[in-house]
């Protein structure tokens, strides 16, 4: 008896899941889909980003007189459940226009669908440079991993007048996979010399003990090491070196701005230099003020840089929406790529014709247990 | 007896035109007649549905009829996916892909068409099966479960490290988008239909023996290692292909697709279904699939006249995990055990309900 019960609920439930997705009526509003890594392994990015959206949407709820309805869909940091999400916001929601997804992969297995449907979507902090090209659909709002890389090296060669260089880089993460290869493109370039970079090493996610890689690094006396990759591998490597007496500047990507990054390294990563999307100390735009203002009100702390770009992808939708003047996916997406000196938080965008954004990065250093602004790199 | 097999063969055409005119509607090949397609979003879950039924079936083969522990699923897919996805992309693609470093010489010329990219998929995996089987199927119960563990995981690895021939960490995109519901369901059924026919045979029923007691299954004259070796073969080759078709379905692919959680999603199916019963795993891999997706709904605003629920990411997962815990509870040897469906227990509570004896 009790089986034919629990029989019949589940039933009665999948028939209620069916009939609960159709059916909903068409409103006076505009629709924008979210599509993050709300659970996984990427659910800390993922959802920073969407309390940036949100407080985007908060400030900014109307957009040629009517009001924005967001839809947030969950992937699991998975592919299939990406996209799985993006076609159901697509087919199901109706929405005009995408911001998403934290993590490239799951950017990649959405980009075809949103392709095929021709509905806009904008990425927050996909850097792998293979998520827009050959896709007229898909945008982003942060720099990619090729001008990251640069920017580090130009530092390196610049300000702290680096002439060698170790790459000790994470190889099974494809950002520290491409950020490590810009690094020393651009860093040749700059040195004039193939050799400038004495060693590439590698090591996994997870890993717990660096000595190989630091043990042939400090043989070969680099001026820096670049180590790009997840915050907690760079921390301990970082001291690991330093009990070493490995002494030379440690250079990282965006991945290191986590508070974990310091508690974990603790004195060993004073003087760490990373570069990323976005500070709240630099000399920012209006636009800025009002977001780390408004951050620092609804949510009782410091703002960071996946935040701002959801709220930045956020914005430029929105903007995009008031210049087509209908919200109309076509329109929409023809508005996004024109988008010119947009003013967001995270600097100025400008978006090249691969739908990348061409703007400017911060770099920070480790002070006294603190990220601290150093400087701010323009795109060239 | 004759009437039985004329009863068979009807009910099976019956079957297969009413699948077809189901499929052809929901994919719009029907569209002239003014149907269809089906929404795209039920549609792709249903190929979804269908793929995860291949590889539960596959690993059901194994895991459930052979009865050896096996979790280097992963790892075949991963290896059907990757090759069935280098072999159809075009060099076009494999440039644009490849900007990191350039692919290995002959292979980024190389395009072919969709089915014999699939087979070969299947047949590479198929000879790593082999290739891991020889000497881990020596092993028995924990011991083998973790030497095909760290087969799936060496996979993973040598795909992130060999960046001239997968691209690395930064995975493939790109991959022809083939697959509709005729593929998945069509592979679906063939495998289906070949496994039933093949655990009916002698080979699978000396697998059956092998599971239940091997000593006895020995003294019998089974020759244990190569019904375990030619079952595992069988599955990676299945289970190659089902990696293909999903690598077609989603276009991209990487190394962190084929981790452990892969694995294991596809062991939860089959013990769900029931370990030794085929049709449990693809009942078992349509519910699986399709819950996870319309437990959407619990994640999502709720709004009931003034009083609005903000939705819980993770929330659905947490309600599955208790549908699941529940299910274990009623069916502790999974939905079907291992046990069939088959005609006879389907159509005798419809019967009784018209008081009509089945002819048997």
């Amino acid at each position: 008896m009790l089986k034919r019960t629990f029989g019949f609920g589940i039933a009665v439930l999948l028939v209620l899941a069916m009939l609960s997705g159709c059916g909903q009526k068409e409103a006076k509003e505009i629709r924008i889909g979210v599509f993050e890594p709300m659970t996984g392994s990427s659910a800390a990015g993922g959802q920073m980003t969407w309390e940036g959206i949100q407080l985007a949407n908060e400030l900014y709820p109307e957009v040629l007189g009517k009001k924005v309805v967001l839809y947030l869909e969950d992937n699991k940091t998975d592919k299939n459940e990406a996209a799985n999400a993006v076609t159901r916001l697509i087919e199901q929601k109706k929405v005009v226009a995408i911001i998403g997804s934290y993590g490239s992969g799951l950017s990649m297995a959405a980009g075809p669908i949103v392709m095929k449907n021709k509905i806009p979507t904008v990425g927050c902090s996909p850097t792998n440079p293979l998520v827009t090209v050959d896709n007229p659909y898909y945008f982003r709002v942060c720099f990619i991993d090729p001008f990251q890389g640069k920017v580090m090296a130009k530092y390196a060669y610049n300000d702290l007048n680096a002439r060698t260089a170790v790459i000790i880089r994470d190889v099974q993460d494809p950002y520290a996979v491409g950020l490590a290869q810009y690094f020393k493109e651009a860093f040749i370039a700059l040195t004039g010399k193939t050799d400038s970079i004495l060693a590439e090493l590698e090591y996994n996610t997870g890993d717990q003990d660096f000595t190989a890689q630091l043990n042939t690094a400090a043989g070969k006396k680099p001026d820096v090491i670049f180590a790009p990759g997840a915050y907690g591998d760079a921390a301990i490597m970082i001291r690991q070196a330093r009990q070493m007496k490995i002494n030379c500047p440690f250079l990282g990507g965006d991945t290191w701005e986590a508070p974990e990054f310091i508690q974990i390294g603790g004195e060993a990563v004073e003087g760490a230099a990373l570069s990323t999307h976005y500070s709240a100390q630099a000399p920012g735009t209006e636009a800025a003020k009002t977001f780390v203002e408004a951050y620092r009100k609804k949510y009782n702390k410091e703002p960071n840089a996946f935040a701002a770009l959801g709220f930045d992808a956020y914005c430029l939708i929105l903007d995009a929406i008031n210049r087509a003047g209908k919200a109309e996916p076509q329109a929409i997406r023809d508005a996004i790529a024109a988008t010119k000196n947009f003013k967001g938080v995270t600097g100025t965008i400008t978006l090249d014709e691969n739908g990348d954004a061409n703007k400017s990065a911060v770099i920070l250093q480790v002070k006294d247990g603190k990220f601290v602004y150093l400087t701010t790199v323009e795109p060239d | 007896m004759s009437t039985r097999g004329d009863k068979g063969i009807i009910r099976i055409i019956v079957v297969a035109v009413v699948l077809a005119l189901l499929l052809a509607w929901a994919e719009g090949d029907l569209a002239f007649i003014g149907i269809g397609p089906w929404d795209a979003y039920f549609v792709r879950i249903l190929n979804l549905a269908a793929i995860n039924a291949v590889l539960a079936l596959s690993l059901n083969l194994v895991n459930g009829f052979t009865g050896q522990f096996s979790l280097g699923h992963a790892g075949f897919m991963a290896v059907g996916a990757y090759t069935t996805s280098l072999l159809v992309m075009t060099p076009q693609m494999k440039k644009t892909v490849f900007f990191m470093e350039p692919m290995f010489e002959p292979l980024d010329r190389i395009c072919i068409p969709f089915l014999p990219a699939l087979l070969i998929g299947g047949a590479v995996s198929c000879v790593f099966g082999v290739l891991v089987g020889i000497p881990a199927l020596r092993l028995k119960g924990d011991y083998l479960a973790i030497a095909t563990l760290g087969f799936a995981e060496i996979i993973r690895l040598v795909l992130q490290n060999v960046r001239r021939l997968t691209n690395g960490a930064l995975g493939l995109k790109g991959i022809p988008h083939v697959v509709n519901l005729w593929w998945t369901f069509g592979v679906g059924i063939a495998v289906f239909l070949f496994f039933r026919g093949f655990v009916r045979s002698s080979f699978g029923r000396a697998l059956i023996a092998i599971r239940e007691n091997e000593t006895a299954a020995e003294l019998m004259g089974i020759d244990i290692f190569r019904h375990k070796l030619l079952a595992f073969a069988i599955s990676s080759f299945v289970t190659g292909v089902g990696g293909g078709l999903m690598a077609s379905l989603l276009t991209t692919i990487d190394p962190v697709m084929f981790k452990l959680p892969t694995t294991f999603q596809i062991l939860l199916t089959v013990v769900l279904g029931g370990m030794g019963s085929l049709s449990g795993s693809v009942i078992a891999a349509f519910i699986v699939t399709f819950m996870t997706e319309f437990l959407r709904v619990v994640e999502e605003p709720i709004h009931l006249g003034v009083w609005s629920i903000q939705g819980i990411p993770g929330l659905r997962m947490v309600i599955f995990s208790a549908l699941l815990v529940i299910v274990v509870v009623f069916y502790p040897r999974g939905l079907l055990g291992n046990k069939e469906l088959t005609w006879e227990n389907l159509s005798s509570p419809v019967s009784r309900l018209f008081r009509r004896r089945v002819a048997s």
